[in-house]
């Protein structure tokens, strides 16, 4: 495809993409209010409640006093304007709250599909190839056991093992104790502390995501697997995979040339839904691992209330699946040329 | 050829595993800090750490470290109040004036003396901001009478004052340094202060610790502040981290890896060694109401009814939901405070006496319903375990209870408009004082809440008034007397004060758990 033709694309989609945030604004502001709950009542003290006066200034500070029809057009001027409104359970600005969040997560999710896609789709094809052995029957298992074992339970055990027992991974949280972040460039810290040189930081902030990378991406690795296994079977006993190897070149070549580029497609639609899964679903191992990513935020946010907060991460975890699925349909350009971007 | 592919396959998957394993092998600890430092985990309960704004558990933890406050009490003894920076108070005209002298020697971390002008300043500014906190000080006048005495006066007696200084919500601010940073005392101040931001990364305190990096989702670095006016903290550093799990706090002291876990409950300490663990009644009190306006519930508000489901309610099967070191609560006043009911008075699980009293009430086999926070944990308890306890209990008395769980924010609306039959919450103490517990009284903010009015109980609500206003160790009898009217026709029914439980490895010195700051880090060895 031409640069026009994908700009055009990406204008487009994006297009479409801010339509769809505008939607989802409204539909998260509705379903906030909806709910038979007052803001003030899950944010303040209940002797605070008690005083007028004190209710009438919290209301005013979050603008709650305001009809719900303009409280909705007062948001959406306020969001044109890059200001997400105040976060009632932080006191601070959401904007302010998802920069030190969101990065957290994304640190989480990018090391948990690294992992799922080099194990998944390595055992996967490992699976295809020795279809019907041994090998193949123990990594059916695997990757069953991978979707099905609950993550909390999974988590919980893993911590048990490696940090009570073993001793060889740190308990939660993102640094030991003590260690202070890196100057922030990136908000992942891993990296901030590659940019900055700072070894012992990066070693450091790679054990705190190992447990919690790890435990995250199993239910992924089972699932890329499994497809990887299936997208594998279809191709492999076509008649051009047939020729290549009857033309004598190595497996290897066969595997990664003609057998997984096909195969890819799908290998890339189910990594890109599993990684807005693992952004957005991360809460359980992050309550467990003290992680403060994303999860817990919205978590606290539905369970104190927070308007601007919920609408924040709503909007964030939208903003994710559009640019999501928009990689994946131009990856799927890139690995074959045949399919074309409207 | 197949066989080069799959161990390619192999070399690659198990090349990740070994690097992984590699960077696994030795996990680092805390590094850049010299000196002891002590790690402490806690789920936080944590917004800001502005005095002004504060009034969360965590923050009182760490507010308490880093400011200080007039008056504050010893460990977890809240029976009687010790100087800070105050070092004496005289106590005038029936508790209406408060003269307080300062300590002289008391300074700021940057070395200023602290005056009674930053006293002042600091005071009226928590309550002008109009936060959570505000309500301590209502109606308090605040004046400066010198450099080194401040006087507090009200249009009505307020003999619990002493004990709501001590919050560290009253915590004194250096007016100089909060005021260049955007705060203000002014009567304006909700919508002028701007100081909030720069108190979340900076403290302006005269505490033993200074704030060196907050966040309210996974640390708070406290460092020993070099200035401090009194004896020098045991720790150089101290970190507080954010533990969502209570059974990974568990593991972290059991390891040693952390000091202190903040959140166990009793069971949760079960099978422990080579730990400290302590464990006592917390000041929380979990209590059951029947509404007493008919028309909530000509059920819930006949006197007969409450009656029956005082007796029926098996207090000891409640307790030992609630595990080792939780007590029944004689009434509405924790065991801890001023005022409180010995357990000798303390209600008795009586089942025959509940059925006669259900017979007598007219009504049969009556059916209401629970209406409760589910979800909701106090110190370990949760409300949906009591909850199913309580149904199963006044089954036997022949009342059926049907269970309402309703998510904390839609049952708290319920509760605060009054419109629960029955309704399972808890109180946590604002301050630990007994005059906390005058909004059950009938006509106040929790009595209304259970459909008590004035004209229902004039005689509690003259009890209540009376208990209000006496000063010195008068204020006992008259804190119990209140109680025992309260128990005898009021609406509520106090269950238990569940256990606090407090555990921390072997070398710590003077560990004791406190029901305001969960931990008193000025006294840890």
């Amino acid at each position: 495809m031409s640069p026009a033709g994908l700009g055009r694309f990406l204008a487009r989609r994006l297009g479409i993409g801010a339509v769809l945030v505008v939607g989802i604004t409204l539909v998260a502001f509705v379903l906030t209010h909806i709910v038979p709950a007052d803001p003030a009542t899950a944010n303040l003290g209940q002797r605070a409640l008690g005083d007028p006066a004190i209710v009438k200034a919290f209301n005013h500070e979050y603008g709650l006093d305001k009809p719900v029809v303009d409280q909705y057009f007062i948001y959406l001027w306020k969001l044109l304007h890059g200001n997400f409104g105040i976060s009632e359970q932080s006191h601070r600005p959401v904007a302010t709250d998802l920069g030190q969040y969101v990065p957290a997560t994304i640190e989480l999710a990018l090391f948990a599909i690294v992992i799922s896609v080099v194990v998944g789709v390595g055992l996967g094809v490992l699976a295809a190839v020795r279809r019907g052995r041994p090998v193949d029957s123990v990594l059916r298992v695997v990757s069953l056991l991978g979707v099905s074992m609950p993550t909390f339970w999974v988590a919980l055990f893993a911590f048990y093992l490696f940090f009570y027992k073993l001793g060889w991974l740190p308990s939660g949280g993102r640094l030991s104790p003590g260690l202070q972040p890196p100057k922030e460039i990136t908000g992942l810290y891993t990296v901030d502390a590659l940019l900055h040189g700072q070894w012992s930081l990066f070693v450091n902030a790679l054990q705190h995501l190992i447990l919690p990378g790890i435990v995250l991406g199993i239910f992924t690795v089972g699932t890329v697997l499994r497809f990887t296994r299936a997208s594998v079977l279809e191709v492999i006993n076509n008649d051009y995979v047939r020729a290549a190897r009857a033309k004598g070149l190595p497996e290897w070549t066969v595997i990664t040339r003609h057998v997984m580029r096909p195969a890819l497609l799908s290998i890339a639609t189910v990594a890109g839904i599993a990684f807005g899964g693992l952004l957005s679903g991360t809460v359980l191992v992050e309550k467990i691992y003290s992680w403060p990513g994303i999860g817990q935020y919205a978590y606290n946010s539905a369970v104190n209330l927070d308007l601007p907060a919920i609408m924040g991460v709503s909007m964030v975890v939208a903003v994710i699946y559009i640019l999501i699925n928009l990689a994946v349909d131009v990856l799927y350009s890139v690995l074959d040329p045949r399919i074309e971007l409207r | 050829m197949k066989n080069n592919a799959a161990a390619g396959l192999a070399a690659v998957v198990s090349t990740s595993a070994l690097v992984l394993s590699t960077l696994a092998a030795s996990p680092a600890s805390a590094a850049g800090t010299s000196g002891r430092t002590l790690v402490i985990d806690n789920s936080f309960a944590l917004v800001t750490a502005d005095p002004g704004h504060m009034f969360e558990p965590t923050g009182e933890l760490v507010d308490n470290a880093l400011y200080d406050t007039l008056v504050t009490f010893n460990g977890g003894n809240f029976k009687k109040v010790v100087p800070d920076l105050a070092t004496s108070y005289q106590v005038l005209d029936g508790a209406r004036k408060y003269v307080f002298h300062l300590n002289p020697r008391a300074k700021f971390s940057d070395g200023t003396a602290v005056t009674s002008a930053d006293v002042v300043w600091s005071l009226d500014r928590m309550v002008n901001l109009k936060g959570n906190p505000s309500f301590l000080l209502a109606g308090e006048t605040i004046k400066a009478a010198g450099p080194e005495t401040v006087v507090m006066t009200s249009a009505a007696p307020n003999p619990g004052l002493p004990f709501i200084l001590p919050n560290p919500a009253c915590g004194v601010l250096n007016e100089a340094v909060v005021s260049a940073h955007g705060g203000t005392d002014a009567a304006n101040a909700s919508t002028k202060d701007t100081a909030e931001n720069w108190l979340n990364n900076n403290s302006a305190g005269s505490g033993p610790y200074i704030l060196k990096s907050f966040s309210v989702t996974s640390q708070v670095v406290l460092a020993a502040n070099p200035n401090y006016w009194g004896p020098k903290p045991a720790y150089s550093t101290v970190v507080l981290r954010n533990t969502a799990t209570a059974s990974v706090e568990r593991l972290d002291v059991e390891r040693g890896t952390n000091e202190i876990a903040l959140d166990l409950d009793p069971s949760q300490t079960q099978g422990m060694s080579n730990v400290q663990i302590i464990k006592g009644a917390s000041p929380n009190l979990m209590f059951l109401f029947t509404n007493d306006n008919p028309k909530i519930s000509k059920i819930s508000s006949n006197p007969d009814f409450q009656k029956a489901v005082r007796y029926g309610i098996d207090y000891a099967g409640l307790l030992q939901l609630a595990g080792a070191g939780a007590i029944q609560a004689p009434g509405i006043i924790p065991s801890e405070f001023v005022g409180a009911l010995p357990q000798s008075a303390r209600a008795r699980y009586d089942l025959s006496a509940a059925k006669s009293w259900l017979k007598k009430s007219g009504l049969k086999n009556p059916a209401i319903k629970l209406t409760y926070p589910t979800g909701l944990t106090v110190n370990g308890l949760t409300f949906d375990d009591a909850a199913a306890r309580v149904q199963q209990y006044l089954q036997q008395v022949g009342i059926n209870v049907t269970l309402q769980p309703q998510s904390v924010q839609v049952a708290l609306n319920t509760y605060r408009a009054g419109t629960e039959a029955m309704g399972l919450w808890y109180w946590g103490p604002d301050y630990p004082d007994p005059s906390d517990y005058l909004t059950f009284a009938p006509g106040n903010l929790v009595g209304l809440r259970a459909g008590w009015t004035k004209s229902e109980a004039p005689s509690v609500a003259a009890l209540a008034a009376k208990a209000a206003t006496v000063t010195g160790s008068a204020r006992d009898a008259a804190f119990q007397a209140y109680q025992r009217a309260l128990n005898q026709v009021g609406p509520f029914v106090p269950l238990i004060q569940p256990a606090e439980v407090v555990v921390g490895t072997k070398g710590i010195k003077n560990l004791t758990s406190n029901g305001l700051w969960l931990v008193d880090l000025r006294n840890l060895g």
